[in-house]
């Protein structure tokens, strides 16, 4: 390939690529696993197809059945090249769980976008980052109110709630959908006959009342709502660190206490004998004392009140 | 986890302190075994007064003797005989037998395949260790295949018992198996076999660490009881899938049960009626 042909792809590329960007219209999913992430992009991918327009849906979901990461992008428009969204320029982000919509906050375009998403919070295994029974929390600690200040258009709602008081929390994503809907100019018949063939049969009249509440609450949504219904996670520790007391003349330095401590917070010292290396971290589990052979750890704890 | 929850449990007041510490090697699964042994005690509620701890000799034989409980520390693989008088002398005693896989399985066999068809109301503890650690690290009835002792220095070449296919099969009324790692099921085990009615026969698999775990290259004992948890099955999976998903043979749990009469009663009450009958006849 000559010099001058590859220029002109170069920029034939380029070019391919503003285009793209200025006529795609970009929906960013995201949830955890099991709230039905795929299911929402899918109605959304489906109703594009029903509107004669080009679709791109790319998904991921690995460790979803442990409560893992789903995100799934879509876009679609008159012609769509890329099935990905580049950063920064998603026109509407649907957060189907608090953190991860601020996850990927990022991702919204910050002069246009929407920002979409449900207060409901699912606190992550890797959010506990103190092992302390009650221990503090690794969970975003940002407010609605906060988000709101810096992006005017967020529709915060807690869709978990409303689809429960429906009676099935399980439709919090129709829910959402509903307030979606808002930001999509499609028909809203489509969007119900959409979902209806979604969902399970016996849920199709609750899903449609989800729609509709979730609709009507971002055509008009409550002035102070949201700053009530999200509240940060803060958790007291219940229990007080608990207390090793190792006998030392019946340690025999098996090694067995240290090898199996979850904390890591035991070892052995040059004399071959057990020592604690980190007293906070102990969280009392009692690993240490049940396997020691030589009965020298005893583990003390003391219940102290709740201070929630 | 409620049953782990044991803020209550003081195993120092179960042990004569002033014999430790003990003289077990370091990293010896006994000394789990008898924790979770006395837990089980402490969570029923028996008194050390009305508990007989019987032992034989070896490793296991010994950690009986660190109980402050009655205890008797008797001949080689006879514990089980020697607790037969006296569960049957003293019938309100709750008698727990600790023995070894060679105390209960080679030198002793022939007196745990009588208590089993006896059901006398015993609890039979046989820590399993692969090996007579006591007396210099012979093979024992439990060696595994290709195993090193020092009586077997080309490798074991002997079947292996199963000690609780062989208690079941011989009529013990409950037969058990667990690891040492798991201690608070160990504990929920023994509470099952203590509060049994009838002879009650629980293997526990502990390590040898110095004695045969060297000698075979198995790793420190953490390393060896871990070890034995990837070679468990636990009797539940076995409900759930037709072949074990894992390569290991020893299924734990309780893996066998039956209501057999229980011997001291019907002992008891057989002469009872054979002595009205004979005072009857003589009057």
């Amino acid at each position: 390939m000559s010099r001058s042909s590859h220029s002109t792809a170069v920029a034939e590329h380029h070019d391919n690529a503003l285009r793209d960007s200025a006529v795609a219209t970009n929906v960013l999913v995201v949830g955890v696993g099991g709230q039905g992430v795929i299911m929402v992009s899918k109605v959304i991918a489906l109703l594009c197809q029903q509107h004669q327009l080009q679709v791109k849906q790319s998904e991921v979901h690995g460790m979803a059945k442990r409560g893992g990461v789903v995100f799934s992008h879509v876009r679609f428009g008159e012609q769509v090249y890329s099935p990905t969204i580049p950063t920064g320029e998603a026109d509407v982000i649907l957060a189907l769980e608090w953190a991860e919509g601020l996850r990927w906050l990022r991702y919204l375009n910050p002069h246009t976008g929407t920002f979409i998403a449900d207060t409901q919070q699912i606190v992550p295994p890797f959010a506990c980052c103190n092992r302390q029974p009650g221990g503090l929390s690794g969970y975003d600690q940002l407010t609605a109110n906060e988000i709101r200040s810096q992006l005017p258009g967020t529709l915060a709602l807690d869709a978990g709630g409303i689809a429960a008081e429906l009676g099935n929390s399980k439709a919090a994503n129709t829910v959402l959908l509903g307030a979606l809907s808002t930001a999509l100019e499609f028909p809203v018949e489509d969007w119900q006959s959409l979902i209806a063939a979604a969902v399970p049969p016996q849920t199709v009249e609750v899903n449609r009342r989800a729609f509709t509440t979730g609709r009507e609450w971002a055509l008009n949504p409550p002035a102070s709502n949201a700053a009530e219904s999200v509240t940060p996670v803060v958790l007291e520790p219940v229990r007080a660190p608990a207390e090793l007391e190792i006998t030392e003349a019946w340690c025999k330095g098996c090694d067995i206490c240290v090898k199996v401590c979850p904390e890591r917070c035991l070892l052995l010292n040059e004399r071959e004998v057990v020592e604690i290396s980190d007293p906070a971290a102990c969280t009392g589990c009692r690993l240490c004392e049940w396997l020691c052979p030589d009965f020298a750890i005893r583990i003390h704890i003391q219940t102290v009140e709740a201070q929630v | 986890m409620s049953s782990a929850e044991h803020s209550d449990f003081e195993i120092r007041d179960y042990l004569r302190t002033d014999l430790f510490p003990h003289f077990m090697c370091p990293g010896c699964g006994h000394g789990i075994a008898l924790r979770a042994l006395l837990w089980a005690l402490h969570e029923l509620g028996i008194s050390m007064d009305k508990l007989a701890l019987v032992s034989g000799i070896g490793c296991s034989g010994r950690t009986a003797a660190y109980v402050d409980t009655n205890t008797m520390h008797v001949t080689h693989g006879r514990p089980l005989a020697f607790a037969t008088g006296l569960k049957l002398a003293r019938p309100d005693l709750e008698v727990v037998v600790i023995t070894g896989d060679g105390d209960c399985l080679a030198i002793g066999g022939n007196h745990l395949i009588h208590a089993c068809r006896r059901n006398l109301d015993l609890t039979c503890v046989m820590l399993n260790n692969e090996v007579y650690g006591m007396t210099g690290g012979q093979v024992s009835p439990t060696t595994s295949n290709d195993r090193f002792t020092t009586t077997t220095p080309l490798g074991n070449h002997e079947p292996v018992f199963d000690a609780c296919e062989l208690a079941a099969a011989a009529g013990a009324s409950l037969v058990g198996r667990e690891i040492t790692l798991q201690t608070p099921s160990l504990k929920d085990l023994f509470r099952a076999a203590l509060s049994h009615r009838g002879f009650s026969f629980v293997e526990v698999i502990s390590d040898c660490t110095e004695i045969f775990g060297r000698k075979n290259d198995l790793g420190n004992s953490t390393e060896m009881i871990l070890k034995q948890k990837s070679a468990i099955r636990p009797e539940s999976y076995g409900n759930v899938v037709d072949q074990p998903f894992r390569p290991g043979n020893w299924s734990t749990g309780i893996l066998a049960r039956n209501e057999r009469p229980e011997y001291g009663t019907n002992y008891r009450e057989h002469i009872a009626a054979k002595l009205a009958v004979a005072v009857k006849g003589h009057r």
